[in-house]
């Protein structure tokens, strides 16, 4: 489905192909619901680079007649993939304070599409980037009705008792004390595994982060992506919260961190273009119920700074390694370097 | 070639983006485009003519003129040519190699640094980390001169930046 999704050769993954993804999401979906079940139209939306994301018609389906079908592809940036941290998150966070899409199946499953995939409500909503709509920022009462909807599902998420559901079992190991480890040891492990090159910037700020990890105040369900650009916006709300493929425990803070980088303020001086700084920890303190610790804010924000310069290194090896000719991902590896001179500036000042 | 790389890449950019991405239909299509626009601008600042396609023609030159300066007898007050290729010119990929082994043996010492700062004297590991520093911002400094501007809200939304 890469390039051209009907042509296809016939050994290449069912996913690949729109056809034999009609038919093999059919027989699945039919076999799940007990009674014929059809594919009637595939669309693949164009953007991102990790999971791939199609509008699916469906007939027969008794949950719904469109859906959105996600599938790991195993060249994604990711990749290797499972479905099942978004969807078991997903499905614990049904019909609460978090706008997030119904999920309806998931299967890690090889030998369904060819790669895990899940396939979840299609939420009606349009994405705002974080490089700005054609440069324009978001301004007046839709951004504010945005700030709020923003800042509420933040806290909402890390307000959410996920130990009363069956993410219990995520929390095998997880402590206070170690939350902050857990997730460096996690990316220095992705890193070692995409990088290209040596990169003494990447070892000098994972060695920072080490000598100044801070313990959590909570534990909670981190969404791990949470920025502008990660949100279906309709007639000025939030209708949802998407791209839950990094979701773990972990101290809430360091979404905030991830939420604070400067690339994601579209061009102003706003947390995700939506609230100043002072304005955005205000409200989601009150909410959350969480006082926000300003070092823990700061180890967070180069951790976030230092899993972005990853994220493009992961995009650099992609390409590299010809899984991809996006040519957004060399792209994005140029990036690698402002964002390390970021890291040394915030080093310098946290000295 | 008998145009600089440089204006070579400067005429793909503008065909592309004046005669070809107008006509492209589609909006990833189109960002695609400006991606290659965008690397083709970043290949601009970083790249040359190969050493080894240069050596060659240096070599060439130097088997000519060797050939004629034995001519010399025959061609009294001729200017011949004195040309003495190098044994080899710096290879592109032997100082990218180089470059890494410097890096590779830098974050060996910070990870070093970081295992056994408790038992190092403080100012020594603070100018240990002060050297390492100006070193890294010197380098970020010099792949970030080396970039093009960068060009995501054309890559993302398929047309030019208004």
């Amino acid at each position: 489905m890469r390039e051209s999704p009907g042509a296809a050769s016939a050994d290449a993954p069912a996913f690949e192909s729109v056809e034999r993804l009609r038919k093999r999401l059919g027989d699945y979906l039919g076999a799940a619901a007990g009674r014929p079940v059809s594919v009637t139209d595939v669309a693949k939306f164009p953007a991102g680079f990790s999971w791939i994301t199609c509008a699916v018609s469906l007939s027969g389906f008794p949950d719904a007649e469109e859906a959105i079908l996600r599938v790991g592809p195993p060249y994604g940036l990711f990749a290797p993939y499972s479905a099942m941290p978004e969807f078991e998150s997903l499905s614990a966070l049904a019909g609460g304070d978090v706008p997030a899409p119904r999920v309806y199946l998931a299967s890690d499953d090889p030998a369904i599409l060819g790669a895990p995939f899940f396939l979840s409500e299609k939420v009606e909503g349009d994405t705002p980037l974080p490089w700005g709509s054609q440069g324009q920022a978001l301004e007046g009462a839709r951004r504010d009705s945005l700030a709020a909807d923003f800042i509420g599902a933040l806290a909402a998420l890390h307000r959410f008792d996920w130990r009363a559901t069956p993410l219990a079992k995520w929390g095998e190991g997880v402590t206070l004390d170690n939350a902050a480890h857990r997730q460096i040891d996690d990316w220095e492990a992705r890193f070692r595994r995409w990088t290209l090159r040596p990169h003494p910037m990447a070892h000098r700020a994972l060695a920072w982060l080490r000598a100044n990890a801070p313990a959590a105040r909570r534990l909670s369900m981190v969404h791990g992506d949470y920025r502008l650009g990660n949100f279906l916006e309709r007639d000025g709300r939030i209708s949802a919260i998407l791209d839950w493929e990094l979701v773990h425990l972990g101290d809430p803070v360091e979404d905030l961190g991830w939420a604070f980088l400067p690339q994601y303020r579209g061009g102003t001086p706003l947390v995700c273009g939506l609230a100043s700084e002072a304005d955005f920890l205000a409200r989601y303190e009150a909410q959350s119920g969480l006082s926000v610790d300003r070092a823990s804010l700061r180890f967070y924000l180069v951790f976030s700074l230092l899993k972005l310069a990853f994220t493009h290194m992961a995009a650099a090896r992609c390409f590299e390694d010809g899984l991809f000719n996006d040519m957004r991902m060399p792209a994005m590896a140029t990036q690698i370097a402002p964002v390390f001179r970021q890291i040394g500036r915030t080093l310098e000042q946290a000295a | 070639m008998n145009n600089s790389l440089g204006r070579l890449i400067d005429g793909m950019v503008a065909t592309l983006r004046k005669e070809v991405i107008p006509r492209v239909e589609g909006d990833y299509a189109r960002g695609q485009a400006f991606g290659v626009v965008y690397m083709l601008n970043s290949l601009k600042l970083r790249a040359s003519w190969s050493n080894a396609f240069l050596l060659d023609q240096l070599s060439a030159l130097e088997d000519a003129s060797r050939e004629l300066k034995a001519l010399a007898p025959d061609l009294p007050g001729a200017p011949l040519l004195d040309v003495h290729a190098p044994a080899a010119l710096p290879d592109a990929n032997a100082l990218e190699a180089m470059r890494d082994a410097g890096d590779a043996s830098l974050c060996n010492l910070i990870d070093w640094l970081g295992a056994n700062r408790a038992r190092l004297p403080e100012q020594a590991v603070a100018r240990a980390e002060t050297a390492i520093d100006t070193y890294l911002a010197r380098q970020a400094k010099y792949e970030i001169s080396t970039s093009a501007r960068p060009m995501f809200v054309e890559m993302s939304g398929g047309a030019e930046k208004t």
